[in-house]
């Protein structure tokens, strides 16, 4: 039995959730454009970034007698990129980026084990090359070019320099 | 069976046709952002690749519309109704 309000003003509930064929096409047109705007922005973000920053400046890190043998430090270049310097022996640097390339959590230095450790999902990488040594991880860290100058080390990232 | 019903049919049928292409475009536009977003993350993998996904993706999108544009097209051409 309808009530009177219901009669006097009737809810047309199933016209409102009726979705027209143009309005779900439509949906789907949109969700393909906001794939397509996430995307150009992170290639457009990505080929920026390699491009126009090829070859960065180079960072002062450390001192070279800051950093004792077996140390390690963390520092940051190209503005925000997160990085790792380590002296492997009394001449001998290495500098990499420090985001692991399994799901880019910060590896840390394990002297010694000679190698650089992801506590996430317990990646391994060789401190002296950042090859990958064991667990999820299958590419090497982005390693940085180092370079020591008027008792500074100095780290900048190069395309060249890859492990 | 009258001549509209029939028509109703069988745009539905082509509806479906055009949703299981759409969608496959739509999981590989998926595909290509990942892509996109690994390239970004990862520098062992070239930014040509970024590239390539972004042009992939905008011809996805492209194609997608066409589709689109086609089959509400072919609808109102066959039914005269755009619902």
């Amino acid at each position: 039995m309808t009530t009177r309000w219901k009669r006097d003003f009737p809810i047309p509930s199933a016209e409102d959730s009726y979705v027209t064929r143009r309005e779900f096409t439509n949906f789907l047109g949109l969700t393909s454009v906001a794939f397509l705007i996430g995307t150009l922005a992170t290639a457009g973000r990505t080929l920026a970034k390699r491009l126009l920053g090829h070859d960065s400046p180079a960072v002062a890190v450390a001192g070279i007698e800051e950093l004792p043998v077996g140390g390690y430090k963390l520092f940051r270049y190209q503005e925000s990129d997160p990085g790792i310097l380590l002296r492997l022996a009394e001449d001998k640097f290495a500098a990499f980026d420090q985001r692991c390339t399994h799901l880019s959590c910060p590896v840390i230095f394990n002297a010694a084990a000679s190698r650089l450790e992801c506590p996430c999902h317990a990646g391994y990488f060789s401190a002296e090359d950042g090859r990958p040594l064991a667990g999820p991880p299958k590419r090497a860290l982005a390693r940085l070019e180092v370079t020591t100058q008027n008792a500074q080390v100095w780290v900048r990232r190069t395309e060249e320099v890859r492990a | 069976m009258s001549a509209k019903v029939r028509v109703r049919h069988r745009l539905n049928v082509v509806l479906q046709m055009v949703m299981a292409l759409v969608t496959a475009i739509l999981l590989g536009q998926l595909w290509l952002f990942t892509i996109s977003l690994e390239a970004m993350d990862n520098r062992a993998v070239s930014p040509k690749v970024a590239g390539a996904a972004a042009v992939c993706s905008l011809v996805a999108c492209g194609s997608i519309w066409i589709l689109i544009r086609f089959f509400l097209r072919m609808e109102q051409s066959q039914s005269g109704d755009l619902r």
